[in-house]
């Protein structure tokens, strides 16, 4: 079997089996399961946010309760019955409907005021019912009916620039940089540890008696990526069941709805080419994390081998933060070709419609060249570096590494 | 065979090795000895291409491979493991990583287990091993793919008197089945005992090579053993009696500086009648390292 592909399947298991991992991947799912159980339990169950109809008009009454779009409760249909049960809290109130003579007229009744979507609700039917009286105690003919049927019509022609696509650049931007700015910190970390922990205790000679140091290299970094296709993987698939889930709860699916636009624009901005720069950043910050995790002599040194990396991403995190204004700015458009700072900048101005698709590519080709020769380099002195065990400070590890091989 | 031809290496201003050339055959065993620094693992880093270096080191009259690392087995002199995973897992991803699939390994590795006498199941983590057992987990990584190659760095190195019995054991086997092996020690009471051959490094240069006994001959039979009611100035006063040691119950150790004196004395001593002991030797391989390496020092 490939020696790469060992190594690469041997850091995944190992790695995906741990405690951390399943942590870090399962912790957002955790927290919208959070979000969500305690909403539900904060929100008053479905028949205490009911509301009872009591009408002498059964016809009227069944009309309201099955064509109103009002969450209503059958069950209570006198008044008494009504007011009892509303004393009790068990339903939100209720509403007396009435048709007297020429007027159809609606009274609610209960302890708080009913909400501006259900008084909407309320209104348009009333406004039907209304309409159909007034049609028959007005004798009309069916010309004369067809003719007042007719309704006016309202379109709407949005602009490019609306507020709701402003709102999903925004959006889309925080989700981006925190997401990328997250991922690249922890795999920074991950990776700069392990190499560490690995060359402090000092298996690598054993290692590399069997396989070269560029295989080996090759095969973590393979591993590292895959650990993150594999999150990315668990978070779409999950991301998947959430939308699912939200379109179809009664806690979020009006919410869905208002917002669906928006979430609809988020999401391509997420799963387009901006997926991809957040991924070859990864592999990137992976590679050079590897070279500093080489460069510590010590296990103890560990947590320290990943500082210099993790700092470029924050640098990197602050400029895109500090830059979201203005994403046509020269500024922006020069470091949105450089490597370590393309991942954060390309896509704002993606995202804002400052750059072209071409611009995107011409980006993303200089970051998987800069990979690939990040990769083909480090492999190279990879050998010497974990072999280098003498404690001469990050320059002196280095100039000593580079001499063995 | 592995052959080294003239190799040489030199970290800035300080020459690691210099024209260092040797062989060692299928089923030979060759201790590399020398004081700390002198070029001992130098050289095994070297055979394992570790390092960049001026000469030549072939196997079987090639360059080495990658295919021919796979029939290496290498104990490197800081011991160390993946202290995370479990014994079995260990033993069968260095295996794999010398092409040995773990479907092979995997039932060897309780066999090994108790040759070497580990104590603990091959579910137990690495971690949770004594140092000892950590040792021979990994003498056991070193030799499970049977390699034809076998490079030992201080192997007896932290073993009791047992469990370096084991480690002999496990050494002999390898050579009856045709190994080369080669070893470095600071014992060398067990270079004696195991070792075909050997090469002494001082500052990265070969000071003594050949088979055990040409060595230890090659410095003369200038040891006498002997047993007698002589005391020590009578013996001191013989001719090329160089120094004399006492070593109890009327035994003594004297030096000579001819060989060539041995019939002499003997005829002096005994006088015609038996004595209990006359034993005419060249230096120990631990002598010769006092005086040739230049001082023992362990590591």
């Amino acid at each position: 079997m490939n020696k790469t592909w060992i190594v690469t399947s041997e850091t995944y298991l190992r790695q995906t089996k741990s405690w951390s991992f399943l942590l870090l991947v399962l912790m957002p799912f955790l927290f919208i399961g959070m979000t969500f159980g305690i909403s539900y339990v904060a929100t008053p169950n479905k028949s205490k946010s009911d509301i009872a109809v009591v009408s002498t008009n059964s016809a009227l009454r069944t009309s309201f309760i099955k064509q109103s779009g009002v969450a209503t409760t059958k069950k209570y249909a006198n008044t008494s019955a009504a007011q009892k049960a509303t004393n009790r809290s068990d339903i939100n109130g209720y509403i007396v409907l009435k048709a007297t003579g020429k007027q159809v007229s609606a009274t609610f009744n209960g302890p708080n005021e009913i909400n501006s979507g259900d008084q909407a609700k309320i209104q348009r039917f009333l406004a039907t019912a209304q309409t159909q009286l007034n049609v028959q105690q007005a004798k009309l003919t069916p010309t004369q009916q067809q003719a007042l049927a007719i309704q006016p019509k309202f379109k709407q022609q949005l602009q490019k620039k609306t507020a709701s696509d402003k709102a999903a650049k925004t959006i889309s931007f925080y989700i981006l940089v925190f997401f990328v700015y997250l991922i690249l910190t922890t795999y920074s970390s991950i990776t700069a540890q392990e190499i560490a922990a690995e060359k402090g205790t000092k298996i690598m000679e054993v290692i590399f008696s069997s396989t070269t140091p560029r295989k080996y290299f090759n095969g973590k970094v393979y591993g590292v990526l895959l650990m993150i296709v594999t999150q990315l993987l668990v978070y779409l698939l999950g991301g998947a069941l959430v939308v699912q889930f939200a379109q179809h709860s009664r806690i979020t699916a009006g919410l869905w709805q208002q917002y669906a636009s928006v979430i609809g624009k988020v999401l391509h901005n997420l799963l387009s080419i901006n997926l991809l720069f957040a991924l070859a950043a990864v592999l990137l910050y992976t590679v050079v994390s590897a070279f500093c995790g080489a460069l510590v002599t010590r296990v103890e040194d560990a947590g320290k081998a990943s500082q210099p990396v993790i700092y470029l991403n924050l640098l990197t995190f602050v400029m895109a933060m500090a830059f979201q204004g203005s994403p046509s700015s020269g500024v922006v458009t020069v470091f949105s070709y450089i490597p370590f700072f393309s991942s954060y900048l390309m896509p704002l101005r993606l995202i804002n419609g400052t750059a072209t698709m071409t611009e995107a590519v011409i980006s993303m080709i200089i970051l998987l060249a800069t990979v690939v020769g990040s990769m083909w380099y480090i492999g190279k002195i990879y050998g010497g570096l974990m072999l280098q065990t003498d404690e001469l400070g990050f320059w002196g590890n280095l100039k000593r590494g580079l001499s063995l091989k | 065979m592995l052959t080294v031809a003239h190799i040489s290496k030199n970290f800035g201003t300080l020459h690691a090795l210099k024209d260092v050339s040797f062989d060692v055959h299928d089923g030979e065993i060759m201790g590399l000895i020398g004081q700390n620094g002198a070029g001992k693992s130098t050289t095994f880093h070297s055979i394992l291409n570790f390092l960049k270096f001026d000469g030549a080191i072939t196997w079987n009259g090639q360059a080495l491979t990658a295919e021919d690392y796979n029939q290496i087995g290498y104990l490197p002199e800081e011991r160390s493991l993946m202290p995370k995973l479990t014994i079995t897992q260990q033993i069968v991803y260095l295996a794999r990583l010398k092409n040995q699939p773990a479907k092979v390994i995997k039932p060897k590795v309780n066999d090994w287990m108790q040759r070497f006498a580990v104590k603990g199941q091959p579910t137990d983590k690495i971690s949770k091993l004594s140092k000892g057992n950590q040792q021979k987990v990994q003498l056991i990584c070193t030799l499970i793919h049977d390699p034809q190659l076998i490079i030992l760095d201080e192997p007896f190195s932290g073993l009791d008197p047992v469990n370096s019995d084991l480690l002999k054991q496990a050494i002999l086997a390898a050579k009856k089945r045709g190994a080369a092996i080669i070893f470095s020690s600071h014992d060398m009471s067990n270079v004696e005992e195991v070792c075909d051959s050997l090469v002494m490094l001082r500052n990265g240069e070969v000071v003594l090579k050949g088979k055990i006994n040409d060595v230890r001959n090659q410095f003369g039979r200038t040891r006498l053993f002997l047993t007698t009611d002589w005391t020590a100035d009578q013996l001191a006063a013989l001719p090329n009696v160089a120094a004399v040691n006492a070593l109890g119950d009327h035994r003594y150790r004297l030096q000579l500086t001819d060989a060539e004196a041995g019939p002499a004395i003997f005829d002096a001593v005994t006088a015609g009648h038996y004595i209990q002991e006359f034993s005419q030797q060249p230096p120990t391989l631990d002598e010769i390292f006092r005086t040739e390496a230049g001082g023992l020092d362990h590591e």
